[in-house]
C-alpha cells in the first residue's frame, strides 16, 4: 500500500492564529489592566530617572533623555515579549488534552507557534495605545530609519529567543506538572538580566561580562542598545549573529525536549 | 455569664487557629518540592529587587540624599511588614475570586465569623518569607549603620506590625469592593504596584499628587518611608511633616484596618450573592 505523502498546508495554522487573536480580544478586561499597569510604570520610571539624574553626574554616553527613551521602549517591548505564548502547551499537558492533539493531522509544535503568534499579534496592537499614553508622560527619541529598521529586525530575533525560552519552560511540564514557580523565577531573572529594568551597560564590570553571555540579553538588551545607538552599525552583524546563535541553540534544545516529552506523554487522567 | 461564653468562643477560635497552622505545616511537608520552588521564587523576587537597587545606586550614589545602604534598609522594612501580612493574612487577597466562584456563599452559612474563616483557610502557607525578611532586616540594619537603641528595638516591631495592618487594610477594602463589582483585578494590580514598586524609592521623588496618595489615601508611605526617614535621620521627608511622623505607622495601621473592617462589615451586610 502506498501512503500518500502528507503535503504541508499553511492555511490551518493561519486559522489557528486568527482564532487566538479572537480569543484574546474577549479578555478585554486584561487589556485594561495591562495598559493601566503600563501607565503606572511609565510614571515611575520617569520619576526614578529624573531623581537619579538630578543628584548625580550622568554616566558617559547615557544622558537623561536617552535612558528615558531606553526604559520607555523597554516597557513597550515588554507588552509583547512578556507574553507567555506557549502557555497553551502547559495547560494542555495539565488537563491531558495534549493526547488528542497528537491524533490531529497537524504539527503540534507549529500549532502552538501559530496560536502563540496570534496571541502576541493581538498584544502587539496594544503598543499603539501604549505609545500614545507613554508620550503623555515622557519624550521618546526616534532614531533614523536605518537604525529603526535594524532595531525592528533585532526585536524579531529577540522574540524568537523568548519564544524558545518559553517553549522549553513549558516543555518541562512533560516531566513535572507544577511549573508556575519556575516560570515566575525565570520571568524575574529575564527582566533583570535581560536589561529591561536597568540597561546592562550600567551593570558593574564583572557582572556585565556574565549577563552579556546569557541568552536574556539577546531578548531585550540587544534591540534596545541598537535603538539608543550604543551599538553602532558596525557591530550590527556581530550582535545579530549572537542572537541567531541563541535561536539555534535554544531551538535545538526545544526540539530535543519536545521529542523526548512527546514520547512519554502520559495522560494525567484528564 | 456573657463573659464566660465569650471566653469559650475565644478559646474555640484559638483552637481553630492552632489546627489551621498544623494543617499548613503538614501540607507544606507533603508538597516539599513545590515548597522549595516557591521559597526559591520568594528569594529571587526580593533578591532581584535589591540587586536592581544595588546596580543603579553603584552608578548613581544618591537618590534624593539616600544611598544604597539607606535604600536597602527602606526595602527591608517594607519587606518585613509585607512578609508579616503574607504569612498571616494572605487569604484575604483570594476573597474576590471566592465571591466570583460562589464559594464565598458557603462561608456565610457556617457559625464562625466569615473573615476568620477566610483567614484560616488552610493552604501551602509557611513562614519562609517571614524568616527571609527577618534575616534581610537584620542584615540591612547592620549594613545601614542605623543606631540601634532602645527606641529602635521598641518601635521597629510596632512599625512592622503597623505596616502589615496597612497591607491588610488595603486588601480587605479591595475584597469588599468585590461585593459590588465582581472583577476587581485591574484595581488590585494597580494598588499592588503602588505598594510593591513605589515603596522602593523615597516618596519625596514623586509628584505632589502621588505623595498625597501614598501618605493619606493608601498610606503605604507609613509602611517604610516615614519610619525609615526617622530612623536614618533623613530630613525633608515630605509636606514638611516632622520626622516623628514615622513613629505613627502603628497608629495609622490600626486606624486604616479599622476603617477597612467597618467597610467590610458594611459590604457584608448588603451582599446578596452573585447569582450562582
Amino acid at each position: 500500500m502506498i501512503v500518500a505523502r502528507k503535503r504541508f498546508r499553511l492555511e490551518p495554522y493561519v486559522e489557528f492564529a486568527k482564532r487566538a487573536i479572537a480569543r484574546e480580544a474577549t479578555y478585554r478586561f486584561d487589556v485594561f489592566t495591562g495598559l493601566g499597569s503600563f501607565v503606572v510604570r511609565i510614571y515611575l520610571l520617569r520619576m526614578v530617572w529624573f531623581a537619579l539624574y538630578a543628584h548625580n553626574a550622568a554616566p558617559a554616553g547615557l544622558p537623561l533623555h536617552t535612558i528615558i527613551t531606553y526604559s520607555a521602549v523597554a516597557l513597550l517591548m515588554g507588552l509583547v515579549l512578556d507574553i507567555d505564548q506557549t502557555r497553551a502547551l502547559h495547560d494542555r499537558l495539565h488537563d491531558g488534552s495534549i493526547a488528542t492533539d497528537f491524533m490531529k493531522p497537524i504539527s503540534v509544535p507549529l500549532y502552538f507557534f501559530a496560536d502563540g503568534t496570534g496571541e502576541v499579534l493581538f498584544h502587539a496592537a496594544l503598543v499603539i495605545p501604549g505609545l500614545i499614553l507613554a508620550l503623555l508622560f515622557v519624550h521618546i527619541d526616534v532614531p533614523s530609519f536605518p537604525v529603526f529598521a535594524a532595531f525592528a529586525l533585532s526585536f524579531v530575533l529577540g522574540y524568537f529567543v523568548g519564544f524558545f525560552l518559553n517553549f522549553m519552560l513549558n516543555c518541562t511540564a512533560f516531566w513535572t506538572l507544577e511549573i508556575s514557580a519556575v516560570q515566575l523565577i525565570v520571568t524575574w531573572l529575564t527582566d533583570l538580566l535581560g536589561g529591561q529594568i536597568v540597561p546592562l551597560i550600567l551593570f558593574p564590570a564583572f557582572l556585565g561580562k556574565v549577563v552579556y553571555a546569557l541568552p536574556f540579553a539577546a531578548m531585550f538588551s540587544t534591540p534596545l542598545l541598537i535603538y539608543i545607538g550604543t551599538i553602532p552599525p558596525s557591530r550590527y552583524l556581530e550582535v545579530m549573529t549572537l542572537q541567531l546563535f541563541w535561536i539555534v541553540v535554544l531551538g535545538a534544545i526545544s526540539t530535543v525536549m519536545w521529542r523526548a516529552g512527546a514520547r512519554r506523554v502520559v495522560v494525567q487522567g484528564g | 455569664m456573657a463573659s464566660a461564653s465569650a471566653r469559650g468562643s475565644v478559646r474555640r477560635l484559638a483552637g481553630v487557629y492552632r489546627e489551621y497552622w498544623r494543617i499548613n505545616v503538614l501540607t507544606t511537608l507533603e508538597y516539599r518540592e513545590n515548597f522549595i520552588l516557591w521559597s526559591l521564587f520568594t528569594l529571587v523576587y526580593h533578591g532581584s529587587a535589591i540587586a536592581a537597587l544595588w546596580i543603579v545606586l553603584a552608578r548613581f550614589p544618591s537618590m534624593n540624599g539616600w544611598s544604597f545602604r539607606d535604600m536597602f534598609f527602606l526595602y527591608a522594612l517594607w519587606m518585613a511588614a509585607h512578609a508579616v501580612h503574607n504569612t498571616f493574612f494572605s487569604n484575604v487577597e483570594g476573597i474576590p475570586e471566592r465571591i466570583r466562584e460562589g464559594e464565598f456563599d458557603r462561608v456565610l452559612v457556617r457559625p464562625i465569623d466569615p473573615l476568620f474563616q477566610i483567614v484560616t483557610t488552610p493552604g501551602q502557607i509557611f513562614p519562609d518569607e517571614l524568616i527571609l525578611a527577618l534575616a534581610t532586616f537584620i542584615a540591612a540594619t547592620l549594613y545601614s549603620g542605623v543606631r540601634v537603641d532602645a527606641a529602635f528595638v521598641l518601635f521597629v516591631p510596632l512599625v512592622v506590625i503597623g505596616g502589615a495592618l496597612i497591607d491588610l487594610g488595603i486588601n480587605l477594602m479591595i475584597a469588599t469592593i468585590a461585593f459590588w463589582f465582581v472583577k476587581v483585578d485591574a484595581l488590585r494590580w494597580i494598588v499592588l504596584q503602588l505598594e510593591q514598586e513605589f515603596t522602593r524609592y523615597p516618596v519625596a521623588i514623586y509628584s505632589r499628587s502621588v505623595r498625597l496618595l501614598l501618605t493619606f489615601v493608601v498610606p503605604f508611605a507609613f509602611m517604610n518611608y516615614f519610619p525609615a526617614a526617622y530612623f536614618l535621620h533623613k530630613t525633608g521627608a515630605t509636606f514638611s511633616l516632622p520626622p516623628q511622623i514615622g513613629l505613627l505607622g502603628p497608629v495609622i495601621g490600626l486606624v486604616f484596618v479599622a476603617i477597612a473592617y467597618a467597610f467590610w462589615r458594611f459590604g457584608l451586610d448588603r451582599y446578596q450573592g452573585v447569582g450562582h
